[in-house]
């Protein structure tokens, strides 16, 4: 479809209307820093945005989802996906999307994530700000970002609006929209090829060659827990992360305790209690009982366990778990250059 | 089956955990004696029993040897055992003063003397008796202790997080202390509380705390060369609700924990 042109002037009108016709979700700033939150007026909208703190994720897999309402012997699903325009979705994060879709769509459906996701309209756009530790211009460079609706990308005098999907034409009808023109739309694609170089950290190491590495390395205790040494098993590298997808199941009682509700809450597999099964009445064992073993399994999840089901490496270089990890050891760029600079 | 019988119990603490339960209202507490009797919780009945009881739930640190009976005396009695609140996990604020010689001073002036203030080593209860399970925090977290009664009324183990509070903070998108120059306890202290302090804008103070290993190392690293503390400051930073857990790993869940009911399906 043909791109089209939005004047500086007639953008604030635009997100106005989209704000009016339902919710819309967008970048907004939260003391130093940017989450994803319903917009009430296009002002609150951080489009110079660099990161958020959580990914849009949130959005379809919140951090606490309840699964079932319970009461004696009636159960009822409580999928109630709201249809909401969500909006400003960098490229990194566009991908990270396209892989829990995946993650969630194989073997059994999660329909508690996809029909959040199904009911949601996603206008990515062009980063014009990228955060300190970002270091998407170098990682998985040969996926493509795909499954948002439409792409906003800023240009001199205005944006360039591109719709992918009848969902995302359908926004146009809101904004006083024009054709754009070649040299428009050639700005629009220079700027999303220039957007990689303001990563300031970059990967150096193609992703086969990591994977590869990663099962050589495997078990060299000695590097693992010497990179885990601080580590706090706090999860936060993994809460933050736009493509972990793991949960812990719980039930709660209301007060007359019979009805109830079973959320899922997500869960952190550098935590100590991930890996913590039963083995009986009041017998457990932990299957990654150090601190190095879980540092490690991030680490192989990352870069090598998925790579051949997501086409590349399950890291988009968001660089969110090395600005998150207190201890600074969680940064992918530097744990793989020291993984790479080893001798094996 | 019969209606557990649950009953309050306080050794050395404000008993603020106590207060904290009735902050629930009479709505909350009405619906709840549905399911439990209540009999003795001497912030809010005057009764009293020397009955057999379910659940003993079990406020405040052992200080004093002559507290040692009356603990042994309801562990006897009760099915299950709750530690309640912090002074009863791991003898809470209590603890400070097991590192000073100058308290009694301090705190009572001239009248430091006065023999009722003699006490031992603040400790935790299951140093003199076995615990079964434990409410964490200062004061416990009224939502947990009501889903840890709920647990056992279904005959499920209760689950309480053994992950550091950041995953909270995390959860909920709190800028981060150390990422506005502050510092913060919350990468070794058990969450739980739903980090309302760090949302806040204040540092937690690990009130429920330690998780069961604590990365001690690297906290005084990060609180030096991060949270700009001095040495001796990092060093005596997590005293204030943790002094009984430093150097030393947690005490582990006992192996065999009773259960009030039979443990059920799914739901019931």
């Amino acid at each position: 479809m043909q791109e089209q042109f939005l004047a500086d002037k007639a953008f604030e009108p635009f997100l106005a209307k989209l704000i009016a016709a339902g919710p819309v979700v967008g970048p907004v700033g939260k003391r130093s820093q940017f989450v994803f939150a319903p917009l009430r007026s296009p002002a609150e909208a951080r489009l110079d945005y660099d990161v958020t703190i959580l990914p849009p994720k949130k959005l379809f897999f919140p951090p606490a989802q309840d699964l079932v309402r319970f009461d004696g012997d009636k159960v009822e699903g409580c999928i109630e996906p709201v249809a909401m325009v969500v909006f400003g979705v960098h490229p990194y994060d566009v991908k990270a999307l396209d892989m829990t879709d995946l993650l969630f769509k194989e073997r059994n459906e999660d329909r508690n994530y996809l029909a959040h996701r199904e009911a949601a309209t996603l206008v990515a756009m062009t980063p014009q700000k990228a955060s300190s530790r970002a270091f998407w211009g170098s990682i998985g460079t040969g996926v493509e970002p795909k499954g948002h609706d439409a792409l906003l990308t800023k240009v001199p005098g205005g944006w360039i609006y591109e719709a992918r999907t009848p969902k995302g034409t359908a926004l146009l009808k809101h904004g006083d929209f024009a054709s754009a023109t070649k040299e428009q739309s050639s700005a629009a694609r220079k700027a999303g090829l220039d957007a990689g170089r303001k990563c300031s950290a970059n990967l150096k190491h193609p992703a086969a060659a990591v994977a590869h590495r990663m099962k050589t390395v495997f078990k060299d205790e000695k590097l693992w827990n010497g990179l885990a040494e601080d580590c706090f098993s706090c999860g936060s590298c993994n809460t933050v992360c736009p493509t972990c997808y793991c949960f812990d199941v719980q039930d709660r009682w209301n007060l007359d305790q019979k009805s109830g509700t079973r959320t899922r809450y997500w869960d952190a597999c550098l935590a100590e209690d991930f890996s913590k099964v039963t083995l009986g009445a009041n017998a457990s064992e932990n299957f990654r009982e150090t601190k190095g073993e879980r540092f490690r399994h991030r680490f192989m999840r990352k870069a090598s366990y998925l790579n051949e089901k997501l086409g590349g490496p399950a890291c988009v270089g968001c660089g969110r778990c090395s600005a998150a990890c207190t201890a600074d050891i969680a940064d992918p760029v530097r744990v793989i250059d020291t993984i790479m600079g080893r001798p094996s | 089956m019969a209606k557990a019988k649950v009953a309050f119990f306080d050794f050395a603490c404000c008993e603020g955990c106590q207060i904290e339960m009735t902050n629930f209202g009479d709505a909350a507490f009405l619906e709840l004696l549905n399911h439990i009797d209540i009999v003795e919780f001497r912030e809010a009945i005057s009764e009293k029993t020397t009955e057999p009881i379910d659940v003993a739930l079990v406020e405040g640190s052992f200080t004093r040897e002559a507290d040692r009976a009356r603990l042994e005396e309801i562990r006897r009695r009760a099915k299950i055992v709750i530690a309640f609140g912090q002074c009863a996990c791991t003898a809470g604020i209590n603890a400070l003063k097991n590192h000073q010689k100058d308290y009694k001073e301090c705190v009572y002036g001239k009248d430091a003397k006065m023999p009722h203030l003699d006490s031992a080593q603040a400790q935790p209860i299951s140093a003199v008796i076995k615990v079964d399970y434990s409410a964490y925090g200062c004061p416990v977290n009224k939502y947990e202790v009501l889903q840890i009664v709920s647990h056992l009324l279904h005959g499920k183990a209760p689950v309480v997080p053994n992950h550091p509070v950041c995953v909270e903070c995390k959860r909920r998108e709190t800028v981060c202390r150390y990422h506005e120059g502050d510092h913060c306890l919350g990468v070794v202290a058990r969450a739980g509380c739903g980090a309302p302090c760090p949302a806040s804008g204040i540092p937690c103070e690990a009130c429920r705390g330690f998780v069961d290993q604590p990365n001690e190392t690297a906290l005084k690293k990060v609180l030096k060369e991060k949270g700009g503390l001095s040495e001796r400051r990092a060093e005596e930073k997590t005293l204030m609700f943790t002094a009984n857990q430093r150097g030393a790993t947690t005490a582990k869940h006992p192996e065999k924990s009773p259960a009030l009911a039979a443990p059920q399906g799914g739901r019931s």
